[in-house]
């Protein structure tokens, strides 16, 4: 018995490291009517297989572009939004699967000096920026930094190549996410949109929610040998919807405030009558279903997963256990309770269209949400446009953890931060406490800008002692741009992309390849928006002619003293008015003495 | 002699009205001094003004050997030749009188060419037998003629390898021509059978040469109309000549299944020992790829099912709209080179067989971006069961491979004819090298005349560096295809080629100035018209002043 374990594990693992896919949907209902839905994607393709260009869930295109720019491990992010972590609770995947307001680009590239690396990673961005219709070609040299210790690779490489390996991390804040970025990301899946949970992707209504973010990480997991190899691609969309608002827009897309009679009144109010109504919070769950949500019902499910289509089950759902779900399919369907009956999971049919229906109820119970680790936040303070100042605060809720994290900000050049400005202060949550901890800051890497080459790269390791709140704070100076870097919006200010949070784990990195230890916990701030001093865009032109004006008037006033002749006031000709006048005289004169001796000649005649 | 004081007296007199009081007479020296101060003023403007906007509005034009690239584009240095050397082998026979027979057969080829720029030149093989092959110079040899005396042949016959550039002859050892003889029978089979073998090579050089206007004077063989269309056919069919050809291997299916095909076994099988073959003239990287639940365009009609054929018919006209370019993943691949698709499309299971209206083919070439193929997968099962496996097996797509070969060759410019793959690979060589060289040197002309019409164009070093390489690269390819060895006048012709058209497209010359003329006069107005104006009034003030004295 034993014998043929030791003989099947090996069988097992080669298995799994086999060409595969599948695929998860995650609903889960928020406080205030909001919605988590999380879709993960993933499936893995051989390396021998990808390395002859033999595709067959790894999307070619993007197998090519990293062949063609030898990249190893690529994590990129289309987000939009924020994230409430005050009334969300901890963010899903950790924040693992998550970036910053914008575009988020990084990889773990493979080249022997710095130099190729870099060539290869504009490489990267250009054709990434090919393929999904998006700036990416913008992350050049002052966008483009690389991180010491906020990033791990999430792959498992062979030891040798991990020596030639170069990570760069790039940031487009100001890219505005949207439905031509989801078309591409949808002709990556296998299943393209038109079957299984894919097929509820709609950019109407993707590109609506409150918060919403799209990843792609593609990473290679080799066994414990080295030797065999697979490159997993995992497409992730989160996003939170607001039931009410999708809701509504479904029936009538002008929003309106809602008829008096369905609005729901506190009638202990004193004012409270006939023409007088204030409304409380409905305390009822709204009733919904994926059709309402989504636009449509999912279309059956993608059968590609390799197994028995009842034992794989691709949509969940977190809800209190007295919560009626009721399922909409014609053909039969499985449920599995897992998490104490808390979530659960439904197998889907092949081909045929499968809707969840939770109807209106008020409930007694709710589903416990997670706490997060930290709440961060992120300002931009001071006034005119010469000076400012940031200021981060990281708070940790917990009461007895100590919290030890990486703080990385990117920056642009044209914001010059003052780095003995840098405070670093731990306070404790409630006021009364007035304790003087040790000094928060660990160590700082610190890469200075070069103006109009590369950005600012400010990385901390800090630890937040329990129930403290830390405090983050510099000054900087803005600089002024040249005419031509301006952007067309120049005064609507320039994106300063989200810090990145990175929490260490509390034990050294792990030995087993555990997902979510691997993974990691992250969370980032909202990107700032930063006034630059803006000239008025006119004025190159104002000066040329200002300046030609004032020196032809010198030149005009030196050259005439060189060159003309000076008499006396009476000896001079007249000139300018008074000759035209005298000419005019003169003339008139001669006309009138002519008509005069012409008018008496006449007489004489007569 | 009036003085200088008197003239300005005499000048300024008109401008006083009568009656007031007139300056004292200017001194001679102020005079000089004034004008003086005028003519420095020119002097400055013209000896460092003129100057100094030249150079600051200078464009760089580097010189460029324009009277070799005229030359070259008008085809007055080179004349491409193609002596193909065909040598003899002839093992079992005395030397002397195979000596004689190639000399009675040289004599009738040379009667029977009417295309001199295209010669075949047989050579009796020096080399033992066994080891020939391999010892001789590869480049130079075109085709070997074998003779083989057969005792019972009544008439001579002649067989061409398929995979081998050899012709051989089976005769009778009586029909060998006697040394006396001027005239024989054998001569004239052989001399025809060579003919015919490079007589597509021949009217596919002569409509070649007949395209380019400087040659027309050449003498070349007549081609009929028709199969000038042919040719010109065959030449839209087929990709623009490139060192690097990307295969693009898809599975493209409306439904899930099948998800996966036996891919790299087929390519092994069939495509790799083509593409080993094809290897002299071009590189070729292979990908595949499997595209589920890919729909058929909008703007094509639905295939209508057929009752009589008892098939799904998709019309002609359909066949040009079939690949979806909005929603198939058929991107070219990353990297130098063009990408040659071949699509497979699985027809869902209820809608087998599809086939195409009239013709009842499943396969079709699109002209300059590949092929596709519709695998009709259960020919039997035409109930539409979900019996269908999820897998394309080897046997499935011994066809298809088939199809994409045959498609592949055409899609490269192979010509049809003649029989044996080694020599229409080499007839192709020799074409590739010779349109790479009239093509190169087109665009040698082109640039030639860009460069005398426009003339405020930027000429960087680059581009004469490029025309350099080029012109040294066409001469070293002329002078390959004259001395037959073609393989070496591709590489070269390959080169000038790409050095030409990196000349011709060089970026810094593309790009256009940004501001007109007038419009930096515009801006520089309010300096330029009070400077100018002053200054010419008192020159013009001067002089008057002159020649009135």
């Amino acid at each position: 018995m034993l014998i043929a374990l030791v003989f099947l594990l090996p069988l097992a693992i080669t298995l799994c490291l086999a060409s595969d896919y599948q695929e998860r949907l995650h609903l889960r209902p928020l406080p205030n009517s909001a919605l988590l839905a999380s879709f993960n994607f993933r499936s893995n393709t051989s390396a021998l297989s990808f390395d002859q260009q033999n595709f067959r869930y790894f999307p070619r295109s993007l197998g090519q572009i990293l062949q063609h720019t030898s990249t190893k491990e690529l994590h990129l992010r289309f987000s939009l939004g924020r994230w409430d972590s005050e009334s969300w609770g901890a963010r899903p995947w950790d924040g693992a699967r998550e970036g910053g307001t914008g575009v988020e680009l990084w990889a773990w590239v493979e080249a022997d000096t710095a130099d190729e690396a870099e060539t290869r990673w504009l490489g990267l961005t250009n054709a990434l920026s090919g393929l999904f219709c998006a700036s990416l070609n913008f992350i050049d040299s002052t966008k483009t930094i690389r991180p010491i210790m906020t990033f791990e690779p999430e792959g498992i490489f062979p030891n040798s190549s991990l020596s030639n390996l170069h990570l760069l991390h790039g940031t487009l804040p100001h890219e505005v996410v949207c439905t031509e970025n989801l078309t591409p990301f949808l002709k990556l899946l296998p299943c393209k949109g038109k079957a299984g949970i894919s097929s509820l992707f709609d950019g109407h209504k993707l590109f609506d929610a409150t918060w919403q973010t799209m990843a792609i990480d593609v990473r290679p997991i080799c066994d414990e040998g080295g030797k065999n190899c697979v490159l997993q691609v995992e497409q992730t969309v989160d996003m939170v919807l607001d039931i009410a608002r999708s809701l509504r827009s479904r029936r009538d897309p002008i929003p309106r405030p809602v008829p008096i009679e369905e609005v729901e009144c506190d009638t202990s109010k004193l004012y409270s009558g006939e023409d007088s109504c204030f409304p409380i919070k409905s305390s009822s769950e709204p009733s919904w279903s994926l059709k309402d949500i989504f636009g449509k019902p999912i279309n059956g499910s993608c059968p590609l997963e390799t197994g028995p289509s009842s034992s794989i089950y691709p949509v969940c759902l977190t809800v209190p256990l007295e919560r009626t779900v009721m399922v909409q399919t014609e053909k039969p369907f499985h449920e599995s309770k897992e998490d104490n009956g808390l979530t659960r999971c439904y197998s889907m049919p092949e081909a045929a269209e499968f809707d969840l229906l939770l109807p209106a109820e008020n409930l007694v119970t709710e589903v416990p949400l997670p706490s997060p680790q930290l709440h961060a936040s992120r300002h931009i303070t001071g006034y005119g446009s010469e000076r400012g100042g940031m200021w981060s605060t990281i708070v940790n809720p917990s009461a007895n953890l100590s919290v030890s994290i990486v703080y990385l900000e990117s920056l642009p050049w044209f914001m010059r931060p003052y780095l003995h400005t840098l405070r670093v202060t731990a306070e404790s949550n409630d006021q009364q406490d007035v304790r003087h901890d040790s000094d928060p800051l660990e160590s700082t890497y610190y890469r200075p800008a070069v103006d109009r080459a590369r950005g600012t790269h400010l990385e901390l390791v800090l630890t937040i002692p329990p129930a403290s709140t830390v405090t983050i704070s510099y000054d900087f100076e803005k600089a002024v741009l040249r005419y031509t870097e301006y952007p067309p919006d120049a005064n609507r200010g320039f994106d300063v992309a989200p810090a990145v949070i990175r929490v260490l784990p509390q034990s050294p990195r792990r030995s087993t390849s555990d997902e979510a230890q691997s993974r990691g916990i992250y969370l980032r701030t909202t990107s700032l928006l930063l006034q630059l001093p803006t000239p008025d865009f006119s004025m190159p032109y104002n000066v040329i002619i200002l300046t030609s004006t004032v020196m032809a008037l010198g030149f005009g006033g030196i050259f005439n003293l060189v060159v003309r002749r000076f008499v006396g006031a009476d000896e001079a000709p007249p000139a300018g008015l008074a000759a035209i006048v005298a000419l005019l005289q003169q003339r008139i004169k001669g006309r009138l003495a002519f008509l005069v001796s012409q008018l008496k000649g006449g007489t004489k005649q007569e | 002699m009036p003085t200088g004081s008197e003239s300005s007296k005499l000048a300024a007199a008109e401008a006083y009205p009568s009656g007031t009081k007139k300056p004292p007479p200017e001194a001679t020296s102020s005079i000089n001094v004034r004008r003086a101060v005028v003519a420095s003023f020119w002097a400055i403007v013209i000896l460092f003004g003129l100057p100094a906007w030249w150079k600051t509005t200078n464009i760089y034009r580097a010189s460029l050997p324009l009277r070799e690239m005229h030359d070259w584009a008008d085809g007055k240095i080179c004349k491409p030749v193609f002596p193909l050397s065909i040598s003899v082998e002839a093992p079992n026979l005395p030397a002397s009188d195979v000596e004689h027979l190639i000399r009675t057969t040289q004599h009738y080829l040379d009667d029977m060419n009417e295309f001199a720029a295209h010669h075949l030149r047989l050579a009796q093989d020096s080399q033992p037998p066994g080891s020939a092959s391999i010892t001789q110079d590869e480049n130079r040899e075109t085709m070997i003629l074998r003779l083989k005396p057969e005792d019972e042949a009544a008439s001579p016959r002649a067989v061409l390898l398929q995979h081998e550039p050899t012709l051989e002859v089976y005769f009778s050892s009586a029909q060998m021509p006697s040394t006396t003889s001027t005239s024989s029978p054998l001569a004239t089979f052989i001399a025809h059978e060579l003919q015919k073998t490079f007589e597509a090579e021949q009217t596919m050089l002569s409509a070649l040469f007949a395209s380019q206007p400087a040659l027309e004077n050449m003498q070349r063989k007549a081609i009929s109309q028709q199969s000038a269309e042919l040719i010109a056919r065959r030449n839209n069919r087929a990709f623009k000549y490139a060192p690097t050809y990307h295969l693009t291997f898809s599975l493209f299916t409306p439904t899930a299944t099948p998800s996966s095909w036996e891919i790299e076994k087929a390519l092994e099988e069939y495509i790799s020992p083509l593409l080993a073959t094809l290897s002299s003239i071009s590189n070729f990287t292979v990908d595949t790829q499997v595209q589920l639940y890919a729909t058929l365009a909008r703007s094509i009609r639905e295939p209508q099912f057929d009752v009589e054929k008892g098939a799904w018919i998709l019309r002609n006209e359909d066949l040009s709209g079939f690949i979806n370019a909005a929603e198939w993943p058929l991107s070219p691949s990353i990297g130098a080179g063009p990408t040659i698709n071949f699509v497979v499309y699985v027809p869902e299971a209820g809608k087998q067989p599809l086939v195409v209206e009239g013709s009842g083919a499943s396969s079709w070439l699109i002209p300059q971006w590949g092929s596709v193929l519709i695998l009709n997968t259960d020919h039997s099962a035409q109930d539409g069961h979900e019996s269908r496996s999820s897998m394309l097996s080897m046997p499935d797509l011994e066809s298809a491979m088939a199809t994409f070969s045959s498609h592949l060759l055409s899609l490269l410019g192979l010509p049809e004819s003649p029989h044996s793959l080694p020599l229409r690979i080499s007839t192709l060589t020799r074409i590739h090298a010779a349109s790479l060289i009239f093509s190169a040197s087109s665009t040698l002309g082109s640039l030639a005349r860009l460069t005398d019409t426009l003339q405020s164009i930027a000429i960087p070093n680059s581009v004469l560096h490029s025309v350099t390489l080029t012109l040294k690269h066409l001469d070293s390819a002329c002078n390959e295809l004259r001395a037959g060895r073609f393989h070496k006048a591709l590489e070269h012709s390959r080169t000038a080629e790409f050095e030409a058209e990196k000349a011709f497209f060089e970026r810094s010359m593309v790009g256009q100035v940004y501001f007109p003329d007038e419009h930096k006069v515009a801006v520089y107005m309010p300096l330029l018209g009070p400077v100018a104006v002053p200054l010419l009034m008192a020159s013009v003030k001067e002089v008057k002043a002159w020649i009135a004295t």
